[in-house]
């Protein structure tokens, strides 16, 4: 297709290289502000007589310079999820029973390969990124356009996990500043910025003129999205039992599971 | 919530009460025998086969079962160490009498939120997979709590020798501290509102577990 192809295409041209220097001048100040935050969160002081280190007593929370950007993103989002997502779940959950709804999410996690395949590649674990592959292949086919995830369930292949995040992480990039994203949820700014990359590693994005790929991405994200909350219908209600201040445990969860990875990865 | 399923796809929710889950559940031991075990293993195993019997046991009336179940917490559980974790760098900051105030609160909210949690026990599974020493008098038994068509939930106990005695200070699910997650949303409620605004708003959600286990 000529029009789409963006060597030839001027116009799609253009947008490449102001996605591609948008990345570049993120990844320049993550660079920067790297040692401006690490150095507030070691906080050493000193111990009391006769008391005894323990791990994490002198941590702090984490440096939040967005907060206020952040937590109106955050109410927005629990707004969002409270007024639209869940009705809407509960309707659809009413009309599509648990199994098939489970397909869904399969079929979701079969069409995002690439991100997870390259990733993988980029950080040079072969056989995460060869086992994504032989995955795709077989939920393709044998698990019906990836709506059984029959390579895990005959096969014992498990998914794994992998973004672009995670690969300037894997390199040594620093994550920057917590970002509470709208309709996303939790991130940092190296991981929107990963979030970004991963997102232009769609084919579809290459094939098809944006006023198709837009609404058709944000289309599948929120089918997506109501399909999640669909399948953990509780989920919000039990964080908000047990948290004093939510916004701070959703931080921290994120943030945790985010350096968990990073330490899975690098071993 | 939309925000929560970015979190590697696991609700990050209701953490405390799956990982205390864990200690209640069946388990099935991968290890050698008995006088082979080291402390801190012996503990976490001695903590899941205690609380098993009282979780499976239906009959009795739930209160009863709590207290049984507290009895056992309060036992193998070091409550002011983790208080003092959860505050982390504040915890200096504060008096004797703010500190004995906050451990007491603490205490009673994570034993509610757990206690508040027994109903939903649907014989879950709990494999203990060993231990590794974390330096000098600190260790970490790994766990998995494994349901039918679930992927399991790993579970790690930290412990701290204490003459001796290894008692539980953290619980981590799915690689994330629940005393971390706390000290986070503490700190950040000391910061901006003080440390009376974070007891004050710890004892509406104690209330509020309080109330909904009835008794």
């Amino acid at each position: 297709m000529a029009v789409s192809d963006p060597i030839t295409n001027p116009k799609q041209w253009t947008r490449e290289v102001l996605r591609l220097s948008l990345v570049l001048c993120f990844a320049l100040a993550l660079i920067g502000s790297n040692a401006l935050a690490q150095s507030a969160t070691d906080q050493n002081l000193p111990k009391l007589p006769g008391e005894r280190a323990l791990p994490g007593e002198t941590g702090g929370p984490y440096p939040d310079p967005l907060e206020p950007f952040n937590s109106a993103m955050f109410n927005f989002n629990v707004d969002l999820d409270q007024w639209v997502v869940t009705p809407v779940a509960k309707g659809y959950s009413y009309v599509l029973p648990q199994p098939a709804r489970q397909s869904v999410n399969n079929f979701f996690r079969n069409v995002g390969v690439i991100p997870r395949f390259a990733n993988n590649l980029f950080q040079l674990h072969m056989y995460y990124a060869a086992n994504e592959l032989a995955r795709f292949g077989i939920n393709s086919t044998l698990g019906v356009a990836g709506f059984f995830d029959v390579a895990d369930s005959w096969f014992g292949m498990k998914q794994h996990n992998d973004d672009f995040g995670l690969t300037l992480g894997h390199y040594g990039i620093y994550s920057g500043p917590y970002v509470m994203l709208p309709f996303f949820g939790p991130s940092t700014v190296r991981d929107t910025v990963g979030m970004v990359v991963d997102g232009c590693m769609n084919p579809m994005a290459w094939l098809l003129p944006w006023y198709v790929t837009i609404p058709a991405d944000a289309g599948s994200e929120a089918i997506d999205a109501v399909n999640y909350r669909s399948l953990h219908p509780n989920q919000f209600e039990e964080a908000d039992r047990y948290a004093v201040d939510l916004y701070g445990a959703v931080q921290d969860a994120y943030m945790q599971t985010r350096a968990a990875e990073l330490k899975r990865l690098a071993q | 919530m939309v925000a929560a399923r970015r979190c590697g796809g696991r609700p990050i929710v209701g953490m405390l009460a799956a990982a205390l889950l864990a200690l209640a559940a069946a388990q099935i031991m991968t290890v050698g025998p008995a006088w082979a075990l080291g402390a801190p293993l012996e503990t976490v195993n001695q903590v899941v086969n205690k609380s098993l019997p009282v979780l499976r046991d239906k009959r009795t009336p739930l209160p009863q079962r709590r207290r049984q179940l507290r009895t056992l917490l309060e036992q193998h559980f070091d409550f002011a160490d983790m208080s003092r974790i959860a505050l982390g760098y504040h915890w200096k900051e504060l008096n004797v009498t703010q500190r004995a105030q906050f451990t007491q609160l603490f205490t009673a909210f994570i034993e509610n939120a757990y206690l508040s949690k027994i109903q939903d026990y649907s014989g879950q599974d709990v494999n203990i997979l060993g231990e590794n020493s974390e330096g000098d008098g600190f260790s970490r038994v790994r766990t998995q709590i494994v349901q039918q068509g679930k992927q399991p939930i790993k579970v790690d106990y930290l412990l701290r020798d204490m003459n001796g005695d290894w008692k539980i200070y953290d619980v981590t699910v799915d690689a994330i501290s629940i005393i971390a997650n706390y000290r986070n949303q503490f700190n950040r409620v000391i910061n901006d509102q003080g440390f009376a605004k974070l007891m004050a708003d710890m004892r509406v959600k104690q209330q509020q577990l309080q109330a909904s286990m009835g008794s």
